[in-house]
């Protein structure tokens, strides 16, 4: 509604300024154009075609402009308005809408029109494997992974920057975790194994599937490899990568090794340490909630200026710096700026107070954008605590009942504590083994296996008379 | 003659009536049971010494969360695309 004010005030001036232009020719769309001003140009652009017939060479200006903005821009339009305009990008943006409306048959019928060679074909196969997921349709989602995977990888070898090159990167590498998480769901977890296997120790996403193949291992009963790969997240390397799940994973595989006293070590550790920091940052976040800028502001803050409760959301707040979403919009935020910066100094007064409002308005929406998607991260974070607490307390009643019945059967466990060995190390053919010395090795991390014997067997207790 | 009848049927129904009210029931106060007089005929097949066979008890365990799939995880990667 905001976009159709300003889009019919605007409708008025612009015959104006185009009268004003050396060149009649040109529209004024394509003087600002001209003079890089993109994001201008693209508003511009759509007050001057909107109400007319859409050829060929009005679309392929659209994809340009597009080209230097970036599409978030559009997600503040009306669907109405960019229906009238069939490019890859706006087919691709719409199909993203209709996935979240829940509107599957259009978000396939959307996304199955963005052109192969296109730059959003291989993100917008990554959505369509969304869809069919919904769909519960498993065989069409590999399908579509894998469509993914071939046309990033392709489009990363010819891209033109590095910086676009680690987007198609990071595409592809979702799209093959995406692969791995399937084979997980449908209970093929050696498949799954090979496929977290494929991405680099280097990439952004490494780090995060630690937890998932530890969940792997797990549902295989390979608690050791389980634990060893929750125990890289103690690396210094990795200290802002902190998960309250791979604290319950780990308690729960000392669990299933019958190893007590480790698993209680492991829940009293997030009672007493982890559990009183995220309630008093629940309560300082929490009241901050409905600020429009607050969460922004601390993506900036200098780590020093947090408090020690804040210490997650110090770890949150790099971990969603390194998205690309964040870079994609923070980039497009310093590219208005630089936009408006221009404008000031070179166009006279009456351009100048057409454009810079224009700009000063989806530059405020873009910091609202990044406020909201870090308010719903660290709120996403928090959340799991309760649930997981929750399942700590289950974990140590059980832990308790089969002491208790351990007690009542006169019987124990046959080692207080199991100690490492060799020979519970399970491993493949390509796994070497060194033992740990007390320090990570960078080239060692997500390898580690914990030696552990299962402490299930029971022995009966001889009491002090049998003993004589 | 109809008189007579009348007369008849009366007594009748008086001679029901009056019976129903003389049915007294009674049940036995105390009942003995001498048990070293009771016999039972058949052939004993119960084993000299008592035995149990050990089994191991049925466990119940809590409800805890093993994860299944990562769904959530898949549509948090995709917003965090854009």
């Amino acid at each position: 509604m905001k976009f159709s004010i300003i889009l019919f005030s605007f409708l008025v001036i612009s015959p104006v300024f185009a009268a004003d232009e050396k060149k009649p020719e040109k529209t004024f769309s394509q003087a600002l154009e001209d003079k890089k001003y993109y994001y201008s140009a693209l508003n511009e652009y759509f007050k001057e075609t909107y109400a007319r017939a859409i050829i060929n060479d009005d679309l392929k200006r659209l994809e340009d402009l597009l080209y230097y903005t970036g599409i978030e821009l559009l997600e503040d339009y009306e669907p109405s308005l960019l229906q009238k305009y069939p490019t890859s990008s706006t087919r691709f943006i719409l199909g993203r809408q209709a996935l979240q409306r829940k509107k599957y048959k259009e978000a396939l019928d959307l996304l199955g029109k963005v052109h192969p060679d296109h730059r959003y074909f291989a993100e917008g196969k990554l959505l369509e494997a969304q869809v069919y997921d919904q769909q519960k349709n498993y065989k069409q989602r590999l399908k579509s992974y894998e469509a993914c995977q071939s046309s990033a990888e392709k489009q990363e070898g010819s891209a033109q920057n590095e910086k676009i090159g680690r987007y198609y990167r990071m595409v592809y590498e979702i799209c093959l975790v995406n692969k791995a998480r399937h084979h997980f769901k449908v209970e093929e977890y050696k498949e799954a194994i090979d496929a977290y296997s494929k991405i680099p120790k280097k990439s952004y996403k490494w780090p995060y599937l630690l937890l998932e193949k530890a969940w792997v291992y797990y549902q295989m009963g390979d608690y050791n490899r389980a634990l060893g790969l929750l125990t890289t997240y103690k690396s210094p390397l990795l200290d802002t990568y902190f998960f309250p799940e791979a604290e319950y994973l780990a308690a729960l595989s000392y669990f299933r090794l019958c190893l007590y006293e480790d698993s209680l070590t492991i829940i009293n550790q997030f009672y007493q340490v982890y559990r009183p920091r995220f309630q008093s940052l629940d309560g300082m976040l929490k009241k901050n909630r409905n600020s429009q800028a607050f969460f922004y502001n601390l993506m900036f803050k200098d780590g020093e200026d947090l408090a020690k409760q804040e210490e997650f959301i110090k770890q949150i707040v790099t971990r969603m710096k390194k998205q690309t979403r964040f870079s994609l919009d923070f980039n497009a935020i310093h590219k208005i700026t630089q936009e408006m910066k221009r404008i000031e100094q070179n166009e006279k007064g009456v351009i100048k107070s057409k454009l810079v409002p224009h700009l000063a308005e989806v530059k405020d929406n873009m910091t609202a954008k990044i406020n909201y998607n870090a308010k719903t991260d660290i709120f996403q974070f928090l959340e799991q605590v309760p649930f997981l607490s929750s399942e700590l307390f289950k974990l140590n009643l059980e832990i308790i009942s089969r002491k208790k019945d351990l007690e009542y059967a006169n019987k124990k466990l046959i080692a207080d504590r199991s100690r490492g060995d060799y020979s519970n190390v399970q491993r493949n053919k390509f796994e070497y083994f060194w033992k740990f010395q007390g320090a990570f090795w960078a080239d060692e991390l997500g390898d580690y296996s914990l030696g552990l014997k299962s402490n299930c067997q029971t022995v009966r207790q001889v009491t002090e008379e049998e003993g004589e | 003659m109809r008189i007579f009848i009348y007369a008849l049927s009366m007594v009748m129904i008086s001679n029901a009536f009056g019976q129903e009210e003389k049915v007294i029931y009674q049940y036995k106060k105390y009942e003995k049971f001498d048990l070293g007089n009771l016999e039972v005929k058949g052939q004993l097949i119960a084993p000299g010494d008592i035995s149990v066979r050990e089994r191991e008890r049925r466990r119940f365990e809590l409800d805890l969360f093993s994860r299944k799939d990562f769904d959530a995880f898949i549509k948090k990667d995709v917003e965090s695309l854009r």
